[in-house]
């Protein structure tokens, strides 16, 4: 971890119109609980759906697409990354730090939302704000590790990060059972299955399947970014 | 006094060769890398400074490998071509910055001495966002100074700037070189590389055409002819007698004195006294009309 | 002495007769086309237009050759559910190709660029959204005319009526590609940053869709169709579907379409809104940008 690495991370994606962007998702899901809340609709089912449709399955991969695409993406594109590159510090640092600072990002607009949210529609009511908060964080943990690492990867990172999130999971996982078992939103979901009895919430992939599952992508992906920064060729603008 | 070495280095993209066999030392002082644009300039750079591997050979620093070695950027700056960098931040949060990954011990300091090298105090606090291209040129430069490496690669330095701004930088490169630093730039402009370098390295097309002193260099092509401009007392005369005995292509008759091609170099040096004896024409001045790195290069380039 | 005098290095002016705006219009549109498939730039831009193309194309290709293999009708696809069915796929094209038109000048400010020439703010915009258009519709009419002509060619039941239904969802491809890209581009607009314009691109229909397709869960649970109806205006896809259901005859692809031809004319009238809407609010942006 390098805190000037971070500081300068956090300056470029806390610049005003990105804040905006990022602000703008969490507000709505909390403002679609107020809503729901105040009219009377914060049964277990409906609100069990505002979780998993909109937080889970729509504000937790865009926001860690946007965090985990956006800390080192453009940098690599307009060739400031050189400025980090060009200094005594080791390649897995810059890696991990850059993987820290969209870690935060994600909790902070997603995570911490979704527990807000999760208070305003069922309070503490069969455990399903706190299983909720805690799948989302694992979930997100392993989204923004896989889209560091396409970021170092590839130019088309937010591209291919949006077909896997919503081609994907959602697309293909309600048709092919394959496909729906190769997905973070589903594990994800599978951890807060494990902790919360409310029937409403059904994962389709096991506790024991799920938890091995999102170490090693993360892992995985965390290893495969810092192997590509090591040999990464920062080549022309386009 | 560093040493950054290339040794037989090959660079390949597919079936693209952009840098062949190139080997070079490059030592204290300036040295230019001048060559065409496209001519593989900054693949040889990006490799001096670990962006890219050699598809073969080797590139040390001192006898350390700079691949893979970000340990290395301890004694090396690089001031890359791309003119990008964190907009956001002001120019001495910037270097700070720049300080602080260099893990140095007085990182405001430090910051503060490269920010006053390059002459950029006064818009130190304004983010580098509103800076000319001038000002983003040196305040990369100091950014590349703050740990005060021995060695410097600079891709591209004068580009977009203005004539003044050029100056300044040239003089500060000339300054940093008497310092006993190691500092390579590249460039596709002759006239920058020959007021600055003392040392050039001509890449043509990937190929290392020409390495050494310009001047010497251009002496070394004794198969080119050489212009020379001569003044005397009876231009009309002189180049009837040195058109006659036939050293000279061609001798034309201008408003600024006799211009003579002359085929053989070396005869001609050792003719042109005799004739203006025997003649009775005294000679004023004879200078080289084309000892310009521009015409050594398209000498090179056009080969 | 030395006397001044301005040389002639055999400079001409051009005095021969200008293409006029039309020419410019259509040289822009052209450029802006070309550029929404990733042609004329290198390989990197092309890969995810044609692989989203592709895609596109699969299901359509799909369903002719198990119409073909089994001779069921039902196994054909709906001509009008084509788009609203690939939304997200079409989502992903807009998102990413919306950003290459209404950002790059803008991330690099070369507009003055155009307009130190005779190229009018409007005229710029129009050929831009104009393009975009295009291209999106491109990518939908394509599929669904292979699945046309698939079926034709397969001897599919009933060819007057498919003609019709064909024509119509053409006409729906067009006001689909129409209102997706003034979203797209107003949106992308704002966003020049790389890789921004196209989360907030996608943003803008992920959230506008989950929030729409909430609400109407709990609306139909409620057994209030037509609040469920109503609500689908506000999720670009369900919008367009309405149009085409109320008003091109269609059968309705999305949960819930508002009742009445009413509602159909509503939806046109709020398409057009957000098609001029857009426009305007891009013409804004471009002039400004052209300032600078």
């Amino acid at each position: 971890m390098n805190s000037t690495i971070a500081m300068i991370t956090f300056r470029a994606m806390l610049g005003r119109r990105r804040a905006l962007l990022l602000l703008a998702l969490p507000l709505l899901l909390l403002a679609l609980s107020v809503v729901l809340r105040s009219t009377g609709y914060d049964d277990l089912d409906v609100s069990e759906d505002v979780l998993q449709k909109f937080g889970l399955a729509t504000l937790l991969p865009l926001l860690a697409l946007i965090a985990g695409t956006g800390v080192i993406g453009p940098e690599i594109d307009d060739g400031q990354l050189m400025y980090v590159l060009t200094k005594p510090v080791p390649r897995q640092v810059i890696v991990l730090t850059k993987l820290a600072v969209a870690n935060v990002l994600v909790v902070v607009f997603a995570v911490v939302p979704v527990l807000l949210s999760g208070l305003v529609l069922t309070g503490t009511t069969a455990r399903m704000t706190p299983a909720f908060t805690v799948g989302v964080l694992v979930g997100g943990l392993a989204y923004t590790a896989v889209f560091v690492a396409l970021a170092v990867a590839s130019r088309n990172a937010v591209t291919i990060g949006l077909l896997y999130a919503l081609v994907w999971e959602s697309l293909l996982g309600n048709f092919a059972p394959g496909a729906k078992s190769a997905s973070i939103q589903q594990w994800a979901l599978s951890v807060t299955d494990a902790l919360t009895p409310a029937s409403p919430v059904r994962a389709s992939v096991g506790l024991a399947v799920a938890v091995p599952l999102l170490v090693l992508v993360t892992a995985a992906a965390t290893a495969l970014a810092t192997y590509r920064l090591r040999s990464l060729t920062v080549a022309s603008a386009e | 006094m560093s040493e950054l070495r290339l040794e037989g280095v090959s660079r390949w993209y597919g079936n693209v060769v952009a840098v062949n066999g190139v080997s070079m030392t490059v030592g204290p002082g300036v040295t230019g890398l001048l060559g065409p644009n496209g001519a593989g300039k900054s693949t040889l750079i990006h490799m001096m400074g670990g962006f890219l591997a050699p598809s073969s050979g080797t590139v040390t620093l001192d006898g350390t490998t700079i691949w893979r070695n970000p340990g290395i950027y301890r004694h090396l700056g690089l001031v890359p071509e791309r003119e990008s960098a964190y907009d956001f931040l002001t120019g001495e949060q910037f270097i700070v910055a720049m300080a602080k990954l260099h893990g140095l011990d007085d990182p405001g300091v430090a910051a503060r001495r490269a920010i006053a090298r390059v002459e950029m105090e006064p818009a130190a606090g304004r983010t580098i966002g509103t800076y000319s291209k001038g000002m983003k040129q040196r305040i990369k430069m100091a950014s590349a100074l703050v740990h005060d490496p021995p060695v410097l690669l600079l891709d591209e330095p004068f580009n977009g700037m203005d004539p003044r701004q050029r100056l300044q930088l040239m003089d500060l490169i000339r300054q940093m070189a008497a310092e006993g630093r190691t500092i390579l730039f590249s460039s596709h402009i002759l006239e920058e590389v020959e007021r600055l370098a003392s040392h050039i390295e001509v890449i043509v097309a990937g190929r290392h055409a020409a390495s050494g002193d310009f001047r010497k260099i251009r002496r070394l092509m004794t198969d080119r002819p050489h212009i020379f401009l001569v003044r005397s007392s009876d231009d009309r005369r002189l180049a009837a007698a040195v058109i006659a005995d036939g050293s000279a292509r061609s001798v034309q008759l201008t408003d600024k004195g006799l211009q003579v091609e002359a085929v053989d170099f070396q005869r001609f040096t050792w003719l042109l006294p005799r004739v203006s004896r025997d003649t009775g024409v005294r000679l004023w001045e004879v200078s080289p009309a084309d000892e310009s790195l521009e015409s050594v290069f398209s000498y090179l380039v056009d080969r | 002495m030395s006397t001044s005098t301005i040389h002639d290095i055999g400079y001409r002016h051009y005095d021969g007769r200008r293409n006029g705006r039309a020419y410019v219009l259509r040289s822009l549109f052209v450029h802006n086309l070309r550029a929404a498939y990733g042609l004329g730039r290198p390989a990197r831009a092309k890969v995810m237009p044609f692989l989203l193309g592709a895609i596109m194309l699969l299901p359509a290709a799909g369903s002719v050759a198990v119409f073909a293999v089994t001779d069921r009708p039902e196994t054909l696809m709906r001509y009008s559910s084509y788009p609203p069915n690939l939304q997200v796929i079409i989502a992903i094209f807009l998102a990413t190709q919306a950003p290459v038109l209404a950002s790059r000048e803008l991330r690099f400010r070369v507009v003055p660029l155009y307009f130190s020439r005779p190229v009018g703010h409007l005229d710029f915009v129009v050929a831009k959204l104009a393009a975009l258009v295009t291209a999106l519709f491109a990518l939908m009419a394509v599929p669904v005319t292979v699945l046309y002509v698939g079926g034709l060619v397969t001897k599919a039941p009933d060819p007057g009526d498919q003609l019709l239904r064909y024509l119509g969802a053409l006409l729906g491809c067009a006001l689909f590609a129409l209102v997706l890209s003034a979203i797209g581009m107003v949106v992308a607009a704002f966003t020049p940053r790389r890789g921004f314009g196209v989360a907030a691109v996608i943003a803008v229909y992920m959230v506008s869709t989950a929030v729409v397709l909430i609400v109407q869960g709990i609306a139909e649970q409620e057994t209030n169709f037509t609040l469920s109806g109503w609500m689908g205006l506000f999720a670009p896809f369900n919008l367009v579907d309405t149009v085409q259901v109320r008003l091109l005859g269609a059968s309705k692809s999305s949960v819930q379409v508002a009742p009445g031809t009413g509602a159909g004319v509503v939806a046109l009238a709020l398409c057009a809104v957000i098609v001029l809407g857009s426009v305007a609010v891009l013409y804004r942006r471009f002039r400004k940008a052209g300032l600078s």
